[in-house]
């Protein structure tokens, strides 16, 4: 099993709905985030400008870096449903997982001083549910399921993708399996290694 | 990233102690000093490693949960602690053994278990830091960096007890000094260049990683070789401007960390 989100980015209009749905799902406080969505570009010549929002959260990764460095074994995959999860009464705070991701997209919890992240809200889907952030999204361009099973809606959805249309954030040996799809008739997929900037908004570097 | 202080006295203070392990274990076989000079060098060095092992705990929030740390015995957090820990039992051992007037050849075991474990611990510090996601940290230089600036430091702490305890003949320890100096000057630079760090940390690389942490200390074991009245200054001041040079380069560090994406903002 290998349960995982897929991003449909023909679809998203970056309304914020699963950012705002998961912070209230979560209780996350001002500032933090398990789920944040943001904006590349635009890039290209004028008047050929593109631009694309990318919801970013724990990408899943099945090699995931976060796992090996825990000191504690905090960071942990749930043997169950193979999700990346963090045992808060394991944590120490010693902020290696923070270090190791190479997303950054792990929340310093400041009045527990643990560390957190998305958790495919296990709360909701160990009853049958959908996370909170697929549940509410306007566009239908969020999928949840086990990428093992054809008939999950994550499967479905990478396989009615076109096959150059399907991404991930950039791989340095930790295997992201969250998918994000995106057609070239919308924009140029840009390799997030390639992004720079500060808080939404992300530029290719250089421009 | 910010720079974590508790994590750079750490890997200072305990570098430094296993290189002045180290040196109590090479002055075992050889037998230059004579007036305890090994017995305070290594309880110096034991206090240090204790000082740099609080105050890798003050940088936790939760070390009340560290003993879960025996459920996962491979992480850097893991093996850097049980490296001071092993690098303290043995240089106690030898200290008992040292004043007890043991067998030298259980003297030689212990300070010689201390010793390795001490540098290994010196190196492995830095490994921690290698990680895929870390763009800078993620070459050996940085464990051979991490490793290589703390010997001038170990070796001029362990001069300044010598001769602050009137041991005469150091002049070896004076060139070892001064190849400690050559050794984080050179594991230092190449660091600092080759992952980038030294242009963008210019004053800090150069000035204090290069300069002060790795030329000054081998200029004073240059200088101390033939055992100058002004042996103790020379190992004093190689020490502070060692100490300098070996926080410098952990400040370059954390100063240019940088992940892939920093999407949150956290770091």
């Amino acid at each position: 099993m290998r349960n995982a989100l897929v991003v449909d980015l023909d679809r998203c209009s970056g309304c914020f709905s699963c950012e705002v749905a998961c912070k209230m799902e979560n209780g996350i406080a001002l500032g933090s985030y398990y789920n944040k969505v943001l904006t590349v570009g635009p890039f290209g010549e004028f008047p050929k400008l593109s631009q694309y929002f990318l919801p970013v959260a724990c990408q899943q990764c099945e090699n995931a870096p976060c796992v090996h460095v825990c000191p504690t074994g905090a960071s942990y995959r749930d043997p169950d449903t193979n999700v990346v999860l963090v045992d808060k009464a394991k944590c120490i705070g010693c902020k290696y997982c923070m270090m190791a991701c190479p997303y950054g997209v792990r929340s310093w919890n400041q009045e527990e001083k643990v560390v957190e992240k998305c958790t495919l809200c296990g709360h909701l889907t160990s009853n049958g549910e959908l996370p909170a952030c697929v549940h509410n999204c306007p566009g239908g361009a969020r999928f949840y399921g086990d990428l093992d099973d054809p008939s999950s809606d994550v499967s479905k959805a990478l396989a009615a993708a076109e096959p150059d249309a399907v991404h991930t954030l950039t791989d340095v040996g930790n295997a992201p399996a969250t998918s994000y799809i995106l057609s070239k008739r919308y924009a140029e997929w840009q390799d997030s290694s390639t992004l720079q900037g500060a808080g939404r908004y992300l530029q290719k570097k250089g421009e | 990233m910010e720079i974590q202080w508790s994590l750079v006295l750490f890997t200072v203070l305990t570098g430094g102690a296993g290189w002045a392990l180290g040196c109590v274990a090479v002055d075992e076989f050889t037998q230059k000093t004579k007036n305890d000079t090994n017995f305070i060098a290594a309880i110096v060095a034991i206090v240090l490693a204790a000082v740099g092992g609080i105050a890798s705990v003050t940088h936790l929030s939760h070390p009340e949960n560290m003993l879960a740390a025996l459920s996962h015995p491979t992480s850097g957090i893991f093996t850097e602690a049980l490296l001071v820990g092993l690098t303290a039992v043995f240089a106690l051992v030898y200290v008992i053994l040292l004043k007890r007037n043991a067998a030298a050849s259980a003297r030689k075991l212990f300070a010689v278990l201390a010793a390795v474990f001490g540098i290994v611990l010196a190196f492995a510090s830095g490994a921690s830091y290698m990680m895929d996601a870390q763009t800078a940290w993620n070459t050996p230089l940085l464990p051979l960096a991490y490793g290589g600036t703390t010997m001038p430091l170990g070796v001029a702490v362990y001069l300044a007890v010598a001769l602050a305890k009137h041991e005469e003949g150091m002049g070896q320890y004076f060139m070892l000094l001064l190849v400690g100096g050559a050794v984080a000057a050179i594991t230092g630079l190449f660091y600092g260049v080759a992952t980038g760090v030294a242009s963008q940390e210019p004053l800090l690389m150069w000035g204090l990683v290069v300069a002060v942490g790795g030329v000054v200390p081998a200029v004073c074991g240059w200088l101390g070789r033939k055992m100058p009245p002004s042996a103790l200054a020379l190992a004093g001041v190689a020490a502070g401007a060692s100490f300098a040079g070996c926080v410098a380069l952990r400040c370059a560090m954390w100063a240019t960390s940088a992940v892939v994406n920093n999407f949150f903002g956290m770091l």
